[in-house]
């Protein structure tokens, strides 16, 4: 059994059958996928796991709505409303930390 | 096109018609996406179907998101190579008459409001639309053969108390006509597009209702009992490997009898 974290969420490969289960905030675990490297060298199995999540769990699907931390100003009025000269991109490849804040 | 090594895409997989559609296809050698809102669902299907030793992903997703459908068609594709088969079943119903007049004052008490009226269309049809269409365009670009399987109802013909869902119910019938016709129209002849319409099914929505209700409702079918998802996942299984059924939309209803005309 192997495991890794991606976008703050723990991930299990488990090796019979190679099914690849979520770790829930509550200690619980979801079944994102089941048999489906059975027979593949462990490394490969995982590396195809991590892939898989990747594009299950994109970064960036869940942010949704204006950033907050981050509000549009004109002059010293602050718009509400997300901003479209800088729109919250999905990345299907990159996560939070290779894909840093630009400003 | 043969089930076996076929993927397939459930929208609505966890539960009822798209359950019993994806159990089925994975009895007969597909690899299936199970795409549903409800992260409880996936997780009972997809390790039901793991049992059965079925290769399976499991797709929390929205079907009115676009950002979500790319999600669930690249997680296909990521998964398991290609796509062959998109089933389209998440869909609800949110009951009520257009208008409720007050008896006394014949004047109106209440408006179906947009509450009712927007999630219904949003699900069924912009959700089908979606699913329709990001599927095809995989086929299309990866060249794979292939059916689309929108679902809609009997009562496309018109169901009081349902100017939402027959709304939606109607268009999602005519889509294979269309999107045939455009396929035709654009050279493209190895993706068919079928619709199925079921009448009562035996979901858990269903059996879970006032039981005199039911057995009300039960006068109407011919062979007086409900159809099973089962069957309607046999039919899907057969519009699969039959390439000569398209551009049509066929029901599955135990032979639905009207009383009292078209919309009872
Ligand atoms: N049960 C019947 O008698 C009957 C009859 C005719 C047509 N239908 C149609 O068949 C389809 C399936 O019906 P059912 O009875 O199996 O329903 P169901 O409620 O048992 O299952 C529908 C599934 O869709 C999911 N879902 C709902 N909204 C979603 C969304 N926005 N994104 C992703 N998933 C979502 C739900 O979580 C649920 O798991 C529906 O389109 C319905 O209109 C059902």
């Amino acid at each position: 059994m192997s495991k890794f974290t991606y976008n703050d969420a723990e991930y299990i490969v488990e090796p019979s059958g190679y099914d690849i289960r979520r770790v829930m905030p509550d200690g619980s675990s979801s079944l994102v996928a089941a048999n489906l490297y059975y027979g593949l060298p462990v490394q490969e199995a995982e590396a195809k796991a991590q892939a898989l999540v990747k594009s299950i769990q994109p970064v960036g699907i869940k942010v949704v709505g204006p950033d907050i931390t981050r509000p549009n100003m004109i002059g010293d009025l602050k718009i509400v409303g997300p901003d479209i000269s800088r729109p919250n991109f999905i990345y299907w490849d990159k996560d939070s930390t290779s894909f840093p804040k630009s400003s | 096109m043969k089930m076996k090594d076929s993927v397939a895409i459930v929208t609505g997989g966890g539960n009822g018609i798209g359950e019993a559609v994806a159990k089925y296809l994975v009895k007969n050698g597909a690899k299936v996406a199970i795409v549903d809102m409800a992260q409880k669902n996936i997780d009972r299907v997809v390790g039901e179907i793991k049992a059965m030793g079925g290769e399976v992903i499991g797709v929390q997703a929205n079907v009115t998101s676009e950002a979500d459908t790319a999600k669930f068609i690249k997680a296909t594709l990521d998964a398991f190579g290609k796509l062959n088969i998109v089933v389209a079943c998440a869909g609800i119903i949110r009951d009520g008459t257009m208008l409720t007049i007050d008896k006394e004052t014949g004047k109106v008490t209440r408006k179906m409001g947009l509450d009712k009226w927007q999630p219904v269309i949003d699900i069924n049809l912009t959700g089908t639309f979606l699913t329709l269409r990001d599927g095809a365009e995989a086929m299309v670009n990866g060249g794979w053969e292939g059916i689309l399987v929108p679902i809609s109802s009997v009562n496309k013909v018109g169901q009081i108390g349902q100017l939402n869902y027959s709304s939606t119910k109607v268009a999602d019938a005519l889509m294979p006509k269309i999107i045939v016709g455009e396929f035709q129209m654009r050279g493209i002849h190895n993706i068919r597009c079928v619709g199925v319409a079921p009448g009562y099914t035996a979901t858990p929505m269903l059996t879970g209702m006032n039981q005199d209700a039911l057995k009300a409702l039960l006068h109407e079918v011919q062979i007086g009992r409900l159809v099973e998802p089962e069957e309607v996942a046999a039919l899907i299984g057969h519009c699969v490997e039959n390439g000569a059924i398209d551009a049509t939309t066929i029901e599955i209803t135990g032979g639905l009898c009207y009383e009292h005309g078209i919309a009872k």
